[in-house]
């Protein structure tokens, strides 16, 4: 399509740029990974053996991607499948497999037939990422392709990060904890009860929050046998 | 009793408008082949007869006409379309309606659709190599400029991707023109040209723009043989109508050229001029738009109709001695199997094909990177080439 246009498009930061410097480093100016690694995708498509299955395997094999097909789905996927096309079928829909969301899963693109609300359900349970609306057409698929890979990495980057905060909080938590044990058990000033537990930690190769829940436990211990 | 009625088919190009210069082209490659074959006794002893309209290079008139031509027209094959947009806009016809259409002209890839026949280069047969030849002689510090659209945004990608990759490469600009651009858009591009001294332009501008580009250019004073102009629309409708002067120098990636120097290109040419003249220039357009018909017209000899379903599995597959060589059509992807050449204008206006691949190279439609070496196996690159050389 021909888009509304002005009379020139230009990259602002190229222009000032000018030469070499700054404009090769960009990479972002390149295509990104994502899409230019959606040819090597190792695709499971679960489909019924039908004129819309057939669709699918043969674009999917045009954009370059290796491609199986069955029916019905599988309830453990192969190691190398990287993305799943998957029919909803009210009938498959209450059968769980481990792709399907979770630590294991892989991006899932939901194949629909109708759009009402028992079948857009059962595709949000089985995690889809994005969804084809059967009859399948050649046009959409690469996009949903895409998009799916995209969120499906987003989504495991930011379940990592907010498992490590969570990580970090407890951790947190431990040190200020056993920074008050010793505060009250030793009478240090704060700062002087967070150096010992550094130290500790230091001679003992291991980290601060290993010391501190070695401090809480053992305060527990004893507390349990100062006051019977 | 045999069936002596003559089959109507729908010829779609434009006869005025912005990119009308290389439509016209194809209207005759078109028209040339469909009375090759009439001369030869139709099609089973049945007529071809052309039914043209003129859409002038709007796509909502490409869409109405392509309706017109199934619904009033009962036309089942339609030969048509050059821009992307217009493409786009009659394929939901021919998909609705379970026409074909043919389509001979290089574009964007990234499409599928069973009703269509792809006969110009996909980016895996002209961009890649060009790409290529231009880092290898040239140098890597690229000035992109285009018309704003689809085919330019797309090559300019593909083209991206190919000078960052390599050490030193830079893109100096990207810039884009309107499509009913002016020569005044023109000067301050070239003036910016001028003061980043890239080691090439890789022009992506299609239709009228292109003559003013390349005079803008040679106004300047920007010498070809130093800083080319590298093109994969830059035919020789443009170079004739831009004057040997003016286009003299620049580089073009395209399956064709008039230079092929094979007999079936000389004999076509000859019967071309016999019978049209001087007035239209043969191009990679022209041939895409001439050998398709042929193409047609055999798998409708073995299907007896040009009903899709009848048509398709004779025409998948199928090949055709055309002027660039022997073309083939891939079943799996409907694109068409094309020779890769690189053409430099030379002193007299014509281009002189400097770089050609000896195989027929598949279309890759769907190839997002494209791998750089693997043409350089199989090319031979014929004459010395001027400018700055092996860097």
């Amino acid at each position: 399509m021909i888009g509304v246009c002005t009379a020139t498009k230009l990259e602002p930061s190229v222009a000032k740029d000018g030469a070499e410097r700054g404009v090769a480093g960009r990479v972002q100016h390149s295509t990104p990974d994502l899409l230019r690694n959606l040819r090597n995708s190792r695709v499971m498509v679960f489909h019924p053996k039908d004129a819309d299955g057939e669709m699918l395997a043969q674009q999917l094999q045009r954009i370059g991607c290796q491609v199986i097909t069955m029916w019905p789905p599988l309830p453990e996927l192969p190691d190398t499948v990287e993305v799943v096309f998957c029919a909803v079928r009210p009938d498959h829909a209450a059968v769980k497999c481990s792709w399907m969301g979770g630590e294991q899963s892989v991006p899932v693109i939901a194949i629909i037939n109708y759009e009402n609300p028992t079948v857009v359900d059962a595709a949000l349970r089985m995690g889809a990422m994005a969804v084809i609306v059967s009859p399948i057409r050649s046009a959409g698929i690469l996009s949903s392709l895409a998009m799916a890979k995209h969120a499906h990495a987003e989504l495991r980057d930011a379940r990592r990060r907010a498992a490590r905060l969570e990580q970090k909080l407890v951790s947190v938590n431990q040190i200020s904890e056993a920074k008050a044990i010793l505060v009250r058990t030793r009478n240090v000033s704060d700062s002087e009860a967070y150096r010992v537990i550094r130290e500790q930690a230091m001679s003992k190769r291991v980290p601060t929050e290993e010391i501190a829940r070695a401090i809480i436990h053992a305060d527990g211990i004893l507390s349990f046998q100062v006051h019977p | 009793m045999a069936n002596t009625d003559p089959i109507r088919v729908g010829v779609l190009f434009s006869r005025a408008g912005t990119t009308s210069r290389v439509e016209i082209s194809q209207s005759f490659g078109t028209l040339f082949a469909i009375g090759e074959i009439n001369d030869a006794g139709g099609i089973d002893g049945r007529e071809l007869v052309a039914v043209h309209y003129d859409p002038e290079c709007v796509p909502r008139n490409y869409r109405l006409l392509a309706e017109k031509m199934v619904q009033e027209d009962g036309i089942n094959v339609i030969f048509g379309c050059y821009m992307s947009s217009t493409r786009k806009a009659v394929m939901p016809v021919v998909e609705k309606w379970q026409r074909l259409l043919m389509y001979p002209t290089p574009y964007e890839g990234f499409e599928f659709s069973r009703n269509i026949i792809y006969t110009g280069a996909a980016p895996n047969q002209n961009s890649a190599q060009l790409a290529e030849y231009m880092t290898r002689l040239f140098g890597v510090r690229v000035y992109l400029v285009g018309s704003d659209y689809i085919y330019p945004y797309e090559s300019n990608r593909i083209m991206s991707d190919f000078i960052l990759e390599r050490p030193g490469g830079a893109k100096l600009a990207e810039r884009y023109v309107h499509l009913d651009a002016t020569e005044r858009d023109f000067v301050s591009i070239v003036r910016d040209i001028k003061e980043k001294q890239p080691d090439f332009v890789f022009s992506t501008v299609v239709g009228k723009g292109t003559r003013m580009l390349y005079q803008a250019y040679a106004d300047a004073g920007l010498d070809p043989s130093k800083i080319p102009i590298a093109s994969l629309t830059t035919c020789e409708a443009e170079v004739s109508e831009m004057g040997t002067r003016i286009g003299s120098g620049h580089i073009t990636a395209a399956p064709y050229f008039q230079a092929v120097d094979n007999q079936v290109n000389r004999d076509c040419l000859s019967r071309f001029r016999a019978i049209y003249g001087d007035d239209v220039e043969p191009n990679m357009c022209w041939e895409a738009a001439y050998f398709q018909v042929h193409l047609f017209a055999r798998a409708m000899q073995q299907s007896g109709s040009d009903e899709i379903d009848r048509l398709l599995p004779y025409l998948l597959g199928s090949e055709f001695d055309a002027p660039q060589g022997r073309v083939r059509i891939d079943p799996a992807n409907h694109h068409t199997r094309l020779y890769p050449r690189i053409g430099r204008v030379g002193d007299d206006g014509r281009f002189v094909v400097v770089a050609e691949s000896l195989i027929g190279v598949d279309a890759d439609p769907y190839l997002v990177s494209h791998p750089a070496d693997d043409w350089r196996l199989h090319s031979d690159e014929i004459g010395a080439v001027g400018g700055q050389g092996r860097r």
